[in-house]
Protein backbone atom coordinates (compact mmCIF):
# COMPACT_ATOMS: atom_id res chain seq x y z
CA UNK A 1 0.00 0.00 0.00
CA UNK A 2 3.05 2.54 0.66
CA UNK A 3 4.49 1.50 -2.35
CA UNK A 4 1.21 2.38 -4.27
CA UNK A 5 0.75 5.87 -2.75
CA UNK A 6 3.70 6.39 -3.23
CA UNK A 7 3.86 5.64 -6.73
CA UNK A 8 0.76 8.05 -6.85
CA UNK A 9 2.38 10.62 -5.54
CA UNK A 10 5.40 10.84 -7.66
CA UNK A 11 3.00 10.40 -10.46
CA UNK A 12 0.89 12.81 -9.74
CA UNK A 13 4.19 15.70 -9.18
CA UNK A 14 5.71 14.22 -12.36
CA UNK A 15 2.70 15.26 -14.10
CA UNK A 16 3.01 18.97 -13.84
CA UNK A 17 6.18 17.60 -15.83
CA UNK A 18 3.80 16.36 -18.28
CA UNK A 19 2.11 19.43 -18.32
CA UNK A 20 5.13 21.75 -19.47
CA UNK A 21 5.86 18.83 -22.12
CA UNK A 22 2.33 19.33 -23.10
CA UNK A 23 2.99 23.04 -23.80
CA UNK A 24 6.14 22.77 -25.64
CA UNK A 25 5.37 19.01 -27.70
CA UNK A 26 1.75 19.95 -28.33
CA UNK A 27 1.19 23.42 -28.08
CA UNK A 28 4.32 24.47 -29.78
CA UNK A 29 5.13 21.69 -31.67
CA UNK A 30 8.89 22.02 -30.25
CA UNK A 31 10.12 18.72 -28.32
CA UNK A 32 11.94 21.15 -25.78
CA UNK A 33 14.59 19.13 -23.89
CA UNK A 34 15.38 21.96 -21.91
CA UNK A 35 13.24 20.26 -19.43
CA UNK A 36 16.14 17.73 -18.55
CA UNK A 37 17.62 20.41 -17.23
CA UNK A 38 15.32 22.57 -16.30
CA UNK A 39 13.15 19.60 -13.95
CA UNK A 40 17.33 20.31 -11.85
CA UNK A 41 17.74 23.18 -11.35
CA UNK A 42 13.91 23.52 -9.95
CA UNK A 43 15.06 20.93 -7.52
CA UNK A 44 18.52 22.54 -6.57
CA UNK A 45 17.33 26.12 -6.34
CA UNK A 46 14.21 25.03 -4.14
CA UNK A 47 16.68 22.41 -1.83
CA UNK A 48 19.30 24.97 -1.23
CA UNK A 49 16.90 27.84 -0.02
CA UNK A 50 15.03 25.01 2.06
CA UNK A 51 18.43 24.04 3.73
CA UNK A 52 18.91 27.70 4.17
CA UNK A 53 15.75 27.82 6.45
CA UNK A 54 13.86 29.71 3.34
CA UNK A 55 10.05 29.22 4.09
CA UNK A 56 8.70 25.64 1.42
CA UNK A 57 6.64 27.56 -0.01
CA UNK A 58 8.81 30.48 -1.22
CA UNK A 59 11.43 27.67 -2.52
CA UNK A 60 9.29 25.80 -4.54
CA UNK A 61 8.07 29.36 -6.04
CA UNK A 62 11.45 30.21 -6.75
CA UNK A 63 12.57 27.19 -8.30
CA UNK A 64 9.74 27.20 -10.27
CA UNK A 65 10.88 31.08 -11.49
CA UNK A 66 14.49 29.43 -12.21
CA UNK A 67 12.92 27.11 -14.79
CA UNK A 68 10.88 29.93 -16.11
CA UNK A 69 13.77 31.84 -16.67
CA UNK A 70 15.72 28.55 -18.15
CA UNK A 71 12.84 28.18 -20.53
CA UNK A 72 12.79 31.81 -21.90
CA UNK A 73 16.57 31.44 -22.73
CA UNK A 74 15.95 28.76 -24.51
CA UNK A 75 12.95 30.85 -26.71
CA UNK A 76 15.43 33.56 -27.23
CA UNK A 77 18.06 31.64 -28.67
CA UNK A 78 15.51 29.69 -30.93
CA UNK A 79 13.82 33.01 -31.61
CA UNK A 80 16.19 36.17 -31.77
CA UNK A 81 19.25 33.83 -32.71
CA UNK A 82 17.22 31.79 -35.34
CA UNK A 83 18.64 28.49 -33.89
CA UNK A 84 17.24 25.28 -33.78
CA UNK A 85 14.54 24.62 -31.75
CA UNK A 86 16.36 21.38 -30.69
CA UNK A 87 19.55 22.77 -30.52
CA UNK A 88 18.69 25.85 -28.56
CA UNK A 89 17.46 22.68 -25.66
CA UNK A 90 20.08 21.16 -26.10
CA UNK A 91 22.45 24.28 -25.51
CA UNK A 92 20.97 25.72 -22.50
CA UNK A 93 20.37 21.73 -20.99
CA UNK A 94 24.03 21.49 -21.21
CA UNK A 95 24.90 25.36 -19.67
CA UNK A 96 22.11 24.11 -16.77
CA UNK A 97 24.20 21.41 -15.79
CA UNK A 98 27.09 23.40 -14.59
CA UNK A 99 24.39 25.90 -13.72
CA UNK A 100 22.87 23.35 -10.95
CA UNK A 101 26.32 22.15 -9.88
CA UNK A 102 27.24 25.95 -8.98
CA UNK A 103 23.20 26.35 -7.03
CA UNK A 104 23.80 23.11 -5.35
CA UNK A 105 27.74 23.96 -4.81
CA UNK A 106 28.07 19.76 -4.85
CA UNK A 107 26.31 17.17 -6.55
CA UNK A 108 23.87 16.27 -3.90
CA UNK A 109 21.65 18.36 -1.42
CA UNK A 110 19.88 16.16 1.08
CA UNK A 111 16.69 17.55 2.82
CA UNK A 112 16.20 15.01 5.58
CA UNK A 113 16.43 17.83 8.43
CA UNK A 114 14.80 20.80 6.04
CA UNK A 115 11.16 21.76 6.61
CA UNK A 116 9.38 21.36 3.21
CA UNK A 117 5.97 20.82 1.90
CA UNK A 118 6.19 17.35 2.25
CA UNK A 119 6.66 17.71 5.82
CA UNK A 120 3.76 20.53 5.95
CA UNK A 121 1.35 17.70 4.21
CA UNK A 122 2.67 14.82 6.89
CA UNK A 123 1.86 17.22 10.32
CA UNK A 124 -0.93 17.94 8.45
CA UNK A 125 -2.10 14.32 7.98
CA UNK A 126 -1.18 13.04 11.42
CA UNK A 127 -3.08 16.06 13.14
CA UNK A 128 -5.90 15.49 11.24
CA UNK A 129 -6.22 11.51 11.61
CA UNK A 130 -4.88 12.14 15.28
CA UNK A 131 -2.31 9.47 15.04
CA UNK A 132 0.50 7.74 12.85
CA UNK A 133 -1.77 5.30 10.72
CA UNK A 134 -5.53 5.56 9.20
CA UNK A 135 -7.12 2.43 7.66
CA UNK A 136 -8.53 3.10 4.39
CA UNK A 137 -10.99 -0.46 2.93
CA UNK A 138 -9.17 -1.84 6.13
CA UNK A 139 -5.48 -1.17 4.84
CA UNK A 140 -3.60 0.95 7.58
CA UNK A 141 -2.21 3.68 5.41
CA UNK A 142 0.19 6.01 7.24
CA UNK A 143 -1.77 9.18 7.90
CA UNK A 144 1.09 11.89 6.41
CA UNK A 145 1.62 9.37 2.80
CA UNK A 146 -2.42 9.61 3.05
CA UNK A 147 -2.58 13.60 3.77
CA UNK A 148 0.77 13.98 1.33
CA UNK A 149 -1.26 11.89 -1.92
CA UNK A 150 -4.49 14.38 -1.44
CA UNK A 151 -2.52 17.25 -1.17
CA UNK A 152 -0.75 16.34 -4.18
CA UNK A 153 -3.98 15.39 -5.82
CA UNK A 154 -5.16 18.91 -4.86
CA UNK A 155 -2.67 20.47 -6.19
CA UNK A 156 -2.07 18.97 -9.56
CA UNK A 157 -6.10 19.60 -10.39
CA UNK A 158 -5.44 23.33 -9.14
CA UNK A 159 -2.59 23.68 -11.62
CA UNK A 160 -4.17 21.73 -14.76
CA UNK A 161 -7.21 23.62 -13.98
CA UNK A 162 -5.11 26.47 -13.84
CA UNK A 163 -2.96 25.77 -17.34
CA UNK A 164 -6.84 25.64 -18.93
CA UNK A 165 -8.21 28.65 -17.68
CA UNK A 166 -4.74 30.28 -19.11
CA UNK A 167 -5.07 29.18 -22.01
CA UNK A 168 -8.86 30.37 -22.79
CA UNK A 169 -7.62 34.11 -22.34
CA UNK A 170 -6.90 36.31 -25.19
CA UNK A 171 -2.64 35.80 -24.79
CA UNK A 172 -3.36 31.76 -24.14
CA UNK A 173 -5.46 31.38 -27.08
CA UNK A 174 -2.43 33.76 -28.73
CA UNK A 175 0.17 31.15 -27.93
CA UNK A 176 -1.89 28.39 -29.06
CA UNK A 177 -2.81 29.89 -32.72
CA UNK A 178 1.57 30.35 -32.49
CA UNK A 179 1.86 26.86 -32.63
CA UNK A 180 -1.01 25.85 -34.83
CA UNK A 181 -0.47 28.87 -37.58
CA UNK A 182 2.25 31.26 -36.92
CA UNK A 183 1.82 33.18 -40.43
CA UNK A 184 -2.18 33.40 -39.39
CA UNK A 185 -1.32 35.00 -35.77
CA UNK A 186 1.10 37.53 -37.32
CA UNK A 187 -1.23 39.06 -39.61
CA UNK A 188 -3.25 39.27 -36.72
CA UNK A 189 -1.13 41.45 -34.95
CA UNK A 190 0.21 39.01 -32.60
CA UNK A 191 4.34 39.03 -31.73
CA UNK A 192 4.89 35.42 -32.60
CA UNK A 193 8.81 35.75 -31.25
CA UNK A 194 7.53 36.69 -27.23
CA UNK A 195 5.07 34.10 -27.39
CA UNK A 196 7.50 31.41 -28.12
CA UNK A 197 9.60 32.95 -25.37
CA UNK A 198 6.27 33.24 -23.13
CA UNK A 199 5.30 29.81 -24.14
CA UNK A 200 8.87 27.82 -23.09
CA UNK A 201 8.86 30.12 -19.61
CA UNK A 202 5.78 28.36 -18.89
CA UNK A 203 6.42 24.87 -19.98
CA UNK A 204 10.17 25.07 -18.22
CA UNK A 205 8.22 26.67 -15.08
CA UNK A 206 5.86 23.66 -14.79
CA UNK A 207 8.82 21.45 -15.20
CA UNK A 208 10.76 22.98 -12.70
CA UNK A 209 8.11 23.08 -10.09
CA UNK A 210 7.55 19.59 -10.78
CA UNK A 211 11.44 19.34 -10.23
CA UNK A 212 11.08 21.29 -6.69
CA UNK A 213 8.21 19.08 -5.39
CA UNK A 214 10.09 15.94 -6.14
CA UNK A 215 13.25 16.78 -4.32
CA UNK A 216 10.83 17.66 -0.92
CA UNK A 217 9.04 14.28 -1.69
CA UNK A 218 11.80 12.15 -2.11
CA UNK A 219 14.08 14.02 0.23
CA UNK A 220 16.83 15.08 -1.85
CA UNK A 221 18.28 16.87 -4.97
CA UNK A 222 20.43 15.50 -7.10
CA UNK A 223 22.51 16.64 -10.74
CA UNK A 224 21.39 13.44 -12.46
CA UNK A 225 17.45 13.66 -11.58
CA UNK A 226 16.62 15.29 -14.95
CA UNK A 227 18.37 13.10 -17.22
CA UNK A 228 15.48 11.44 -19.59
CA UNK A 229 12.74 13.53 -18.08
CA UNK A 230 11.70 14.68 -21.36
CA UNK A 231 11.00 11.26 -22.33
CA UNK A 232 9.28 10.46 -19.34
CA UNK A 233 7.52 13.61 -20.28
CA UNK A 234 6.14 12.65 -23.52
CA UNK A 235 5.49 9.13 -22.51
CA UNK A 236 2.70 10.50 -20.04
CA UNK A 237 1.41 12.83 -22.70
CA UNK A 238 0.96 9.98 -25.54
CA UNK A 239 -0.60 7.79 -22.93
CA UNK A 240 -3.14 10.59 -22.15
CA UNK A 241 -3.86 11.69 -25.55
CA UNK A 242 -4.95 7.22 -25.84
CA UNK A 243 -6.98 7.83 -22.55
CA UNK A 244 -8.86 10.87 -23.70
CA UNK A 245 -8.01 12.02 -27.23
CA UNK A 246 -7.23 15.26 -28.37
CA UNK A 247 -10.39 16.72 -28.83
CA UNK A 248 -10.15 19.55 -26.28
CA UNK A 249 -8.06 21.04 -24.33
CA UNK A 250 -9.60 20.05 -21.51
CA UNK A 251 -9.33 17.03 -21.68
CA UNK A 252 -5.93 17.22 -23.19
CA UNK A 253 -4.98 18.22 -19.86
CA UNK A 254 -6.88 15.94 -18.09
CA UNK A 255 -5.65 12.66 -19.98
CA UNK A 256 -1.72 14.37 -19.72
CA UNK A 257 -2.26 14.30 -15.31
CA UNK A 258 -3.76 10.58 -15.81
CA UNK A 259 -0.98 9.43 -18.70
CA UNK A 260 1.86 10.58 -16.45
CA UNK A 261 0.03 8.16 -12.75
CA UNK A 262 -1.04 5.46 -15.37
CA UNK A 263 2.91 5.45 -16.14
CA UNK A 264 4.38 5.96 -13.05
CA UNK A 265 2.18 3.05 -11.42
CA UNK A 266 3.44 0.77 -14.56
CA UNK A 267 6.87 1.08 -14.03
CA UNK A 268 5.99 0.47 -10.18
CA UNK A 269 4.77 -2.58 -10.67
CA UNK A 270 7.64 -3.51 -13.35
CA UNK A 271 10.32 -2.82 -10.78
CA UNK A 272 8.48 -4.70 -8.20
CA UNK A 273 8.41 -7.72 -11.25
CA UNK A 274 12.04 -7.56 -11.02
CA UNK A 275 12.88 -4.68 -13.71
CA UNK A 276 16.47 -3.66 -13.72
CA UNK A 277 16.12 -0.18 -13.03
CA UNK A 278 19.05 0.09 -15.43
CA UNK A 279 16.40 -0.52 -18.56
CA UNK A 280 13.69 2.13 -17.27
CA UNK A 281 15.19 4.95 -19.60
CA UNK A 282 15.72 2.21 -22.52
CA UNK A 283 12.28 1.00 -22.33
CA UNK A 284 10.60 4.42 -21.73
CA UNK A 285 12.40 5.41 -25.03
CA UNK A 286 11.38 2.43 -26.74
CA UNK A 287 7.86 3.09 -25.79
CA UNK A 288 8.06 6.35 -27.01
CA UNK A 289 9.34 5.40 -30.23
CA UNK A 290 6.63 2.93 -30.77
CA UNK A 291 3.93 5.28 -29.54
CA UNK A 292 5.19 7.62 -32.38
CA UNK A 293 5.74 5.52 -35.17
CA UNK A 294 2.69 2.90 -34.23
CA UNK A 295 -0.24 4.78 -35.58
CA UNK A 296 1.23 5.77 -38.82
CA UNK A 297 2.41 1.91 -39.39
CA UNK A 298 -0.94 0.67 -38.68
CA UNK A 299 -2.73 2.94 -41.03
CA UNK A 300 -0.42 1.52 -43.58
CA UNK A 301 -1.87 -2.06 -43.28
CA UNK A 302 -5.60 -0.51 -43.36
CA UNK A 303 -7.73 -1.39 -45.96
CA UNK A 304 -8.24 1.69 -47.95
CA UNK A 305 -11.75 2.76 -49.50
CA UNK A 306 -11.31 1.95 -53.26
CA UNK A 307 -13.05 5.00 -54.30
CA UNK A 308 -13.88 8.45 -52.44
CA UNK A 309 -17.69 9.06 -52.43
CA UNK B 1 -4.46 56.41 -47.57
CA UNK B 2 -1.26 53.85 -48.58
CA UNK B 3 1.90 55.96 -50.08
CA UNK B 4 4.95 53.81 -51.43
CA UNK B 5 8.00 55.83 -52.70
CA UNK B 6 10.84 54.27 -54.45
CA UNK B 7 10.53 50.56 -52.97
CA UNK B 8 13.43 48.19 -53.93
CA UNK B 9 13.78 44.75 -53.29
CA UNK B 10 16.03 42.63 -53.90
CA UNK B 11 16.23 38.89 -53.03
CA UNK B 12 19.33 36.85 -52.95
CA UNK B 13 21.91 39.62 -53.37
CA UNK B 14 25.04 39.17 -54.78
CA UNK B 15 24.68 35.47 -55.59
CA UNK B 16 23.09 33.25 -58.57
CA UNK B 17 20.07 33.10 -56.98
CA UNK B 18 19.73 37.28 -57.14
CA UNK B 19 16.01 38.07 -57.73
CA UNK B 20 15.23 41.67 -58.41
CA UNK B 21 11.56 41.95 -57.29
CA UNK B 22 10.72 44.93 -56.91
CA UNK B 23 12.73 47.89 -58.95
CA UNK B 24 11.30 51.07 -57.83
CA UNK B 25 7.50 51.15 -57.31
CA UNK B 26 6.03 54.20 -56.70
CA UNK B 27 2.24 53.91 -56.01
CA UNK B 28 -0.26 56.11 -54.13
CA UNK B 29 -3.81 54.61 -53.24
CA UNK B 30 -6.44 57.13 -51.85
CA UNK B 31 -8.62 56.08 -49.25
CA UNK B 32 -11.52 53.94 -50.26
CA UNK B 33 -9.95 52.95 -53.18
CA UNK B 34 -10.45 48.79 -54.83
CA UNK B 35 -7.57 49.07 -56.67
CA UNK B 36 -6.57 45.41 -58.41
CA UNK B 37 -3.27 44.71 -59.12
CA UNK B 38 -2.34 42.44 -62.08
CA UNK B 39 0.88 40.66 -63.83
CA UNK B 40 2.65 37.87 -65.26
CA UNK B 41 4.38 35.28 -63.20
CA UNK B 42 7.73 36.65 -61.32
CA UNK B 43 6.24 40.45 -61.89
CA UNK B 44 6.19 41.72 -58.71
CA UNK B 45 2.94 41.36 -57.66
CA UNK B 46 2.86 39.63 -54.49
CA UNK B 47 5.80 40.55 -53.70
CA UNK B 48 4.90 44.07 -53.81
CA UNK B 49 1.90 42.73 -51.21
CA UNK B 50 4.04 41.39 -48.88
CA UNK B 51 6.20 44.44 -48.70
CA UNK B 52 2.68 46.34 -47.68
CA UNK B 53 2.53 43.72 -44.76
CA UNK B 54 5.77 43.12 -43.60
CA UNK B 55 6.99 40.03 -44.54
CA UNK B 56 10.19 41.91 -45.14
CA UNK B 57 11.88 45.00 -45.02
CA UNK B 58 12.21 46.71 -48.23
CA UNK B 59 16.12 47.61 -49.43
CA UNK B 60 15.20 51.42 -50.39
CA UNK B 61 11.94 53.62 -50.54
CA UNK B 62 9.49 54.02 -47.83
CA UNK B 63 5.85 52.98 -47.24
CA UNK B 64 3.31 55.08 -45.34
CA UNK B 65 -0.18 54.17 -44.56
CA UNK B 66 -2.77 56.44 -42.66
CA UNK B 67 0.07 58.85 -41.55
CA UNK B 68 2.25 56.39 -40.38
CA UNK B 69 5.36 56.16 -41.77
CA UNK B 70 5.83 51.78 -41.61
CA UNK B 71 8.76 51.21 -43.07
CA UNK B 72 10.29 50.06 -40.22
CA UNK B 73 7.40 48.39 -38.26
CA UNK B 74 7.30 44.47 -37.83
CA UNK B 75 5.24 42.80 -39.49
CA UNK B 76 2.57 42.01 -36.17
CA UNK B 77 2.75 46.09 -35.37
CA UNK B 78 1.37 46.75 -39.15
CA UNK B 79 -0.80 44.22 -38.44
CA UNK B 80 -2.84 47.02 -36.39
CA UNK B 81 -3.43 48.61 -39.83
CA UNK B 82 -3.82 45.93 -41.95
CA UNK B 83 -6.28 42.92 -42.90
CA UNK B 84 -4.81 39.98 -45.11
CA UNK B 85 -6.13 37.39 -46.71
CA UNK B 86 -3.42 34.91 -47.96
CA UNK B 87 -3.56 32.38 -51.27
CA UNK B 88 -3.97 29.11 -49.35
CA UNK B 89 -6.89 28.98 -47.54
CA UNK B 90 -5.03 26.91 -44.96
CA UNK B 91 -2.89 29.78 -44.36
CA UNK B 92 -5.42 32.50 -42.51
CA UNK B 93 -6.86 30.41 -39.54
CA UNK B 94 -5.46 28.51 -37.01
CA UNK B 95 -6.77 24.87 -37.95
CA UNK B 96 -6.87 23.17 -34.74
CA UNK B 97 -9.11 26.51 -32.75
CA UNK B 98 -12.61 26.49 -33.21
CA UNK B 99 -14.42 28.97 -35.80
CA UNK B 100 -15.26 31.29 -32.60
CA UNK B 101 -11.35 31.18 -31.00
CA UNK B 102 -10.42 31.85 -34.55
CA UNK B 103 -12.75 35.00 -34.58
CA UNK B 104 -11.83 36.08 -30.39
CA UNK B 105 -7.61 36.25 -32.03
CA UNK B 106 -9.22 38.32 -35.03
CA UNK B 107 -11.11 40.39 -32.61
CA UNK B 108 -8.05 41.26 -30.91
CA UNK B 109 -5.78 42.63 -34.21
CA UNK B 110 -3.76 45.53 -32.62
CA UNK B 111 -5.05 45.26 -29.49
CA UNK B 112 -2.58 44.17 -26.13
CA UNK B 113 -3.88 40.50 -25.70
CA UNK B 114 -4.37 40.35 -22.02
CA UNK B 115 -5.91 37.28 -19.27
CA UNK B 116 -9.32 38.18 -20.05
CA UNK B 117 -11.27 35.68 -21.52
CA UNK B 118 -10.72 35.18 -25.32
CA UNK B 119 -14.50 34.27 -25.65
CA UNK B 120 -16.54 37.37 -24.20
CA UNK B 121 -20.12 37.19 -24.63
CA UNK B 122 -19.86 40.81 -26.48
CA UNK B 123 -18.19 38.69 -29.05
CA UNK B 124 -20.67 35.42 -29.53
CA UNK B 125 -23.74 37.34 -30.36
CA UNK B 126 -22.89 39.58 -33.14
CA UNK B 127 -20.26 37.10 -34.21
CA UNK B 128 -23.41 34.59 -34.55
CA UNK B 129 -25.33 36.77 -36.47
CA UNK B 130 -22.65 37.85 -38.81
CA UNK B 131 -21.28 34.14 -39.49
CA UNK B 132 -25.50 33.19 -40.53
CA UNK B 133 -25.13 35.92 -43.71
CA UNK B 134 -22.58 33.85 -45.05
CA UNK B 135 -25.51 31.15 -45.79
CA UNK B 136 -23.24 28.35 -45.07
CA UNK B 137 -24.87 26.85 -42.58
CA UNK B 138 -21.68 27.68 -39.80
CA UNK B 139 -23.40 29.45 -37.40
CA UNK B 140 -24.55 26.59 -35.51
CA UNK B 141 -20.87 25.06 -35.67
CA UNK B 142 -19.06 27.69 -33.97
CA UNK B 143 -16.87 25.27 -31.51
CA UNK B 144 -16.01 23.01 -34.50
CA UNK B 145 -12.37 23.07 -35.04
CA UNK B 146 -11.85 25.30 -38.73
CA UNK B 147 -9.71 22.46 -40.14
CA UNK B 148 -12.67 20.87 -40.48
CA UNK B 149 -14.25 23.18 -42.90
CA UNK B 150 -13.42 23.35 -46.80
CA UNK B 151 -11.18 25.31 -48.22
CA UNK B 152 -13.97 28.00 -49.64
CA UNK B 153 -15.39 28.17 -45.94
CA UNK B 154 -12.04 28.85 -44.76
CA UNK B 155 -11.22 31.46 -47.25
CA UNK B 156 -14.61 33.50 -46.28
CA UNK B 157 -13.85 32.85 -42.71
CA UNK B 158 -10.60 34.37 -43.07
CA UNK B 159 -11.73 37.54 -44.81
CA UNK B 160 -14.57 37.98 -42.33
CA UNK B 161 -11.79 37.73 -40.09
CA UNK B 162 -9.21 40.55 -41.59
CA UNK B 163 -12.47 42.93 -41.65
CA UNK B 164 -13.66 42.21 -38.45
CA UNK B 165 -12.37 45.12 -36.95
CA UNK B 166 -12.11 47.77 -39.88
CA UNK B 167 -8.57 47.80 -41.15
CA UNK B 168 -6.53 50.98 -43.04
CA UNK B 169 -6.18 48.51 -45.86
CA UNK B 170 -6.97 45.17 -46.96
CA UNK B 171 -4.60 42.80 -49.08
CA UNK B 172 -5.89 40.04 -50.68
CA UNK B 173 -3.25 38.06 -52.02
CA UNK B 174 -4.64 35.66 -55.16
CA UNK B 175 -7.37 34.35 -52.26
CA UNK B 176 -9.85 32.89 -54.78
CA UNK B 177 -6.72 31.19 -56.70
CA UNK B 178 -6.64 28.13 -54.67
CA UNK B 179 -10.92 27.56 -54.86
CA UNK B 180 -13.01 25.65 -57.33
CA UNK B 181 -15.21 27.64 -59.26
CA UNK B 182 -17.97 28.17 -57.03
CA UNK B 183 -16.42 28.92 -54.10
CA UNK B 184 -14.21 31.33 -56.08
CA UNK B 185 -17.53 33.36 -56.87
CA UNK B 186 -19.07 32.94 -53.31
CA UNK B 187 -15.68 34.61 -52.15
CA UNK B 188 -15.65 37.16 -54.55
CA UNK B 189 -19.18 38.86 -53.59
CA UNK B 190 -18.45 38.61 -50.37
CA UNK B 191 -15.38 40.26 -50.63
CA UNK B 192 -16.91 43.08 -53.30
CA UNK B 193 -19.82 43.27 -50.10
CA UNK B 194 -17.32 43.94 -47.81
CA UNK B 195 -15.55 46.56 -49.29
CA UNK B 196 -18.46 48.38 -50.36
CA UNK B 197 -20.24 48.49 -47.48
CA UNK B 198 -17.14 49.12 -44.83
CA UNK B 199 -15.79 51.49 -48.37
CA UNK B 200 -12.31 49.68 -47.57
CA UNK B 201 -8.79 50.77 -49.28
CA UNK B 202 -8.12 47.75 -50.80
CA UNK B 203 -4.83 46.07 -52.76
CA UNK B 204 -6.39 42.54 -54.65
CA UNK B 205 -3.74 40.67 -56.66
CA UNK B 206 -5.60 37.98 -59.19
CA UNK B 207 -4.95 36.37 -62.49
CA UNK B 208 -8.77 36.27 -63.44
CA UNK B 209 -9.22 38.84 -65.99
CA UNK B 210 -13.17 38.28 -65.18
CA UNK B 211 -12.42 39.33 -62.05
CA UNK B 212 -9.90 42.53 -63.09
CA UNK B 213 -12.67 44.09 -64.86
CA UNK B 214 -15.66 44.03 -63.17
CA UNK B 215 -14.63 44.49 -59.40
CA UNK B 216 -12.50 47.40 -57.88
CA UNK B 217 -12.00 50.93 -59.27
CA UNK B 218 -8.16 50.84 -60.86
CA UNK B 219 -5.97 48.68 -61.98
CA UNK B 220 -2.52 48.25 -61.39
CA UNK B 221 -0.25 46.12 -64.10
CA UNK B 222 3.06 44.95 -62.63
CA UNK B 223 5.77 43.97 -64.67
CA UNK B 224 9.50 42.83 -63.86
CA UNK B 225 9.19 44.82 -60.73
CA UNK B 226 7.94 47.94 -61.63
CA UNK B 227 4.25 49.79 -62.36
CA UNK B 228 3.79 49.25 -66.18
CA UNK B 229 0.07 50.31 -66.33
CA UNK B 230 -2.08 52.22 -64.43
CA UNK B 231 -6.01 52.43 -65.50
CA UNK B 232 -8.44 54.04 -63.35
CA UNK B 233 -11.38 56.17 -64.19
CA UNK B 234 -13.80 56.11 -67.14
CA UNK B 235 -10.96 54.26 -68.62
CA UNK B 236 -11.09 51.21 -65.95
CA UNK B 237 -14.82 51.61 -66.34
CA UNK B 238 -14.83 50.91 -70.51
CA UNK B 239 -11.95 48.13 -70.05
CA UNK B 240 -12.99 44.80 -71.03
CA UNK B 241 -11.05 41.29 -70.71
CA UNK B 242 -9.74 41.54 -74.20
CA UNK B 243 -8.08 45.01 -73.84
CA UNK B 244 -6.57 43.44 -70.93
CA UNK B 245 -5.38 40.19 -73.18
CA UNK B 246 -3.65 42.86 -75.41
CA UNK B 247 -1.96 44.55 -72.80
CA UNK B 248 -0.22 41.47 -71.78
CA UNK B 249 0.55 40.15 -75.44
CA UNK B 250 2.13 43.60 -75.91
CA UNK B 251 4.32 42.93 -72.70
CA UNK B 252 5.29 38.96 -74.13
CA UNK B 253 5.99 40.60 -77.19
CA UNK B 254 8.35 43.09 -75.97
CA UNK B 255 9.56 40.03 -73.46
CA UNK B 256 10.40 37.91 -76.50
CA UNK B 257 12.04 40.27 -78.65
CA UNK B 258 14.33 41.81 -75.57
CA UNK B 259 15.33 37.69 -75.81
CA UNK B 260 16.13 37.65 -79.48
CA UNK B 261 17.96 41.02 -79.06
CA UNK B 262 20.04 39.13 -76.16
CA UNK B 263 20.81 36.05 -78.44
CA UNK B 264 21.74 38.08 -81.15
CA UNK B 265 24.06 40.38 -79.20
CA UNK B 266 25.74 36.73 -77.85
CA UNK B 267 26.17 35.08 -80.75
CA UNK B 268 28.18 38.28 -82.21
CA UNK B 269 30.30 38.99 -79.02
CA UNK B 270 30.51 36.30 -77.03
Amino acid sequence: MTLLIGALIIGLILSLLALGVLVSFRIFSMPDITTDGSITLGASIAAVLLVKGVNPVFATAAGAMGGAAAGAVTGILHTKFKINSLLAGILVMTALYSVNLHVMGRSNVPLMQATTVASYGENLGEWFAGGKTIHIFGWPVGAADAAVLVLALLFTALAGAAMFAFFRTQLGTAMRATGDNPQMIRALGANVELNIILGLALSNGFVALAGALLAQYQGFADAQMGIGMVVWGLASVIIGEALTGTRSLGLTIVGTIMGSVLFRLLVAIALRWGLNPNDLKLITALFVFAALVLPGFIDRFKPRPTSAT
Amino acid sequence: MLALSGIRKTFNPGTVNEVRALQGVDLTIEPGSFVIVLGMNGSGKSTLLNAVAGSFYVDEGTIRLANHDVTKWPEHKRAKLIGRVFQNPFSGTAPTMSIAENFALASRRGHARGFGWALSPHLMKPLQERIATLKMGLEGRLDNAIGSLSGGQRQALTLLMATWLKPELLLLDEHTAALDPKSADQVIQLSDEVIQRDKLTTLMVTHSMQQAVSLGDRIIMMHRGRVLHDIRGAEKKRLRPEDLLDRFDEVRRRELLDESAAAMLNELYI
